[in-house]
């Protein structure tokens, strides 16, 4: 499932290991659960229906276990008056409908949007993130996240994604129909087609998995570029990724002169897997997004 | 190097980073009659160019041993011939692997990302990687990081860029200004 929107999960591996875990769990569960009823000779189509209604229900309490996985709470305006005065000045100013706001009490800044509807969406940020970013950045950031919501892209990936779950299903179902089904019938023709289709099932599972990411990055520069207009600073967003990202800390302060006698260090050429990690990723490279920010700016200004 | 000579409108352009008309070239001094018999061929080129171009010398050594051939000229034209004649010479004496950057300098009209007022502002070319980077230092030994990415956002299409940031070696107290 993908009802989680996490801009900078290359940095944070905890909080998007920890989505990707329930989630996990939660669809072994599924198949593990199916193969028995598979096993105790309920029919396809019921198991069908049965596995709609699953999906359904993990659709329906995706929110909670957004929140239950990342250990998000939602917080009142007592409890954190400045972050709703930042979140509504935001959706005040841009007639947006206010979501509900969640803390996460982690040092690492990172934060996600969540919601089917942008009425009962949520934005978490976590408190190293409040922490970490001057009040300017952090408006970045949250704009970035109410215009995932108002974009809607849960539901844009969570339908991209349904392709690719109904792929996979077929896929665990082909298998198991190639391994224990046609017992009875001996005769090749049902297991050529059982065959065929666990092909087809996974040719599509591989297709729609890479072209889930892509949609994903794609979503991510149009919820840069359409937060970048509703906070009207697409540079205060930029450095608001470089920071979470790690990337400022990364640039060196010692002198040229002194690190000029480590010469094997500059013959080696940058390697990069970009390529590779670009296709599989969610996220573009910050240095991308911040690129794209930044020419944001140089045509505002 | 030379794709400079465009691409430093588009840093005034679109940053309002003006060119000072001050680089350098820099290069690790060493002992020897080779050596100064190139210091030899690099002065007397220069002697001879200044009828032609609009150009001024001078020659540094700073506190790392490094030698620095500093221009100050009006058009980058000229000062981009006069580095790269330079370091030919360099380059044809083979102390290649002596030469170590050259440095541009630029300054702003606008307040730089921090706030904390513009000063001068560095394109440096590593001879190392054959590509440009910027160096914005601000204060003693930092560095303003969102003007430097800001650079990179602006003309890292437009010439050779060194695109990994744990390469930005700043150079600290660049002598451009310094009287030799």
């Amino acid at each position: 499932m993908f009802t989680k929107k996490q801009p900078w999960q290359k940095r944070d591996a905890g909080l998007t290991a920890r989505m990707i875990i329930s989630f996990a769990v939660l669809t072994i569960l599924y198949i593990v659960f199916l193969s028995v009823l598979a096993y105790a000779g309920v029919g396809a189509i019921a198991i069908a229906i049965i596995a709609g209604i699953l999906i359904l229900a993990q659709w329906y309490f995706s929110d909670k276990i957004v929140l239950w996985s990342t250990g998000a709470k939602i917080v009142s305006r007592a409890q954190f008056p400045e972050l709703h005065d930042l979140v509504e000045r935001i959706v005040a100013r841009n007639n947006l409908s206010k979501p509900r706001i969640a803390v996460i009490n982690t040092r690492m800044p990172n934060a996600f949007a969540t919601g089917k509807t942008p009425k009962s969406s949520i934005v978490a940020v976590t408190i190293g993130l409040m922490d970490q970013l001057d009040p300017e950045e952090l408006e970045g950031v949250i704009a970035h996240e109410l215009a995932h919501i108002k974009n809607r892209d849960v539901l844009v990936l969570t339908l991209a994604s349904l392709f690719s779950m109904i792929a996979w299903y077929l896929m665990r179902f082909g298998m198991y129909g190639a391994m224990f089904g046609g017992h009875g019938r001996r005769d090749n023709q049902g297991g050529a087609a059982m065959l065929l289709i666990l092909v087809i099932a996974i040719v599509t599972w591989i297709a729609s998995f890479l072209i889930i990411r892509a949609i994903s990055r794609y979503r991510e520069y149009v919820a840069d570029r359409d937060g970048a207009l509703i906070t009207g600073k697409p540079s205060k967003l930029a450095s608001a990724l470089l920071k979470i990202s790690g990337t400022m800390k990364r640039i060196p302060t010692r002198d040229l002169r002194e690190v000029e006698g480590m010469n094997a260090f500059f013959i080696i050429p940058a390697i990069s897997g970009d390529a590779l990690t670009n296709l599989f990723s969610t996220h573009p490279p910050v240095a991308q997004r911040v690129k794209k920010l930044m020419e944001m700016e140089a045509a505002m200004s | 190097m030379f794709s400079l000579s465009s691409a430093y409108i588009t840093l005034e352009v679109k940053l309002g980073l003006k060119v000072t008309g001050r680089c350098a070239l820099t290069f690790k001094r060493v002992s020897g009659t080779f050596f100064y018999q190139m210091e030899q061929d690099i002065r007397q080129f220069l002697d001879n160019l200044k009828p032609e171009f609009d150009l001024t010398w001078r020659i540094i050594t700073d506190a790392y041993g490094y030698m620095w051939i500093v221009f100050e000229g009006k058009r980058i034209e000229d000062l981009l011939a006069g580095l790269t004649t330079v370091s030919d010479i360099v380059e044809e004496k083979g102390f290649s692997d002596q030469l170590l950057a050259a440095v541009f300098e630029f300054s702003s009209d606008r307040e730089v990302g921090t706030g904390r007022g513009a000063s001068q502002q560095y394109l440096i070319y590593n001879y190392k990687r054959n590509n440009f980077y910027p160096f914005v230092p601000v204060g003693q030994k930092t560095i303003d990081a969102e003007q430097q990415m800001k650079i990179m956002a602006t003309i890292a299409e437009e010439i050779p860029f060194e695109r990994d940031m744990t390469l930005w070696y700043p150079l600290w107290d660049i002598p451009l200004r310094s009287l030799g």
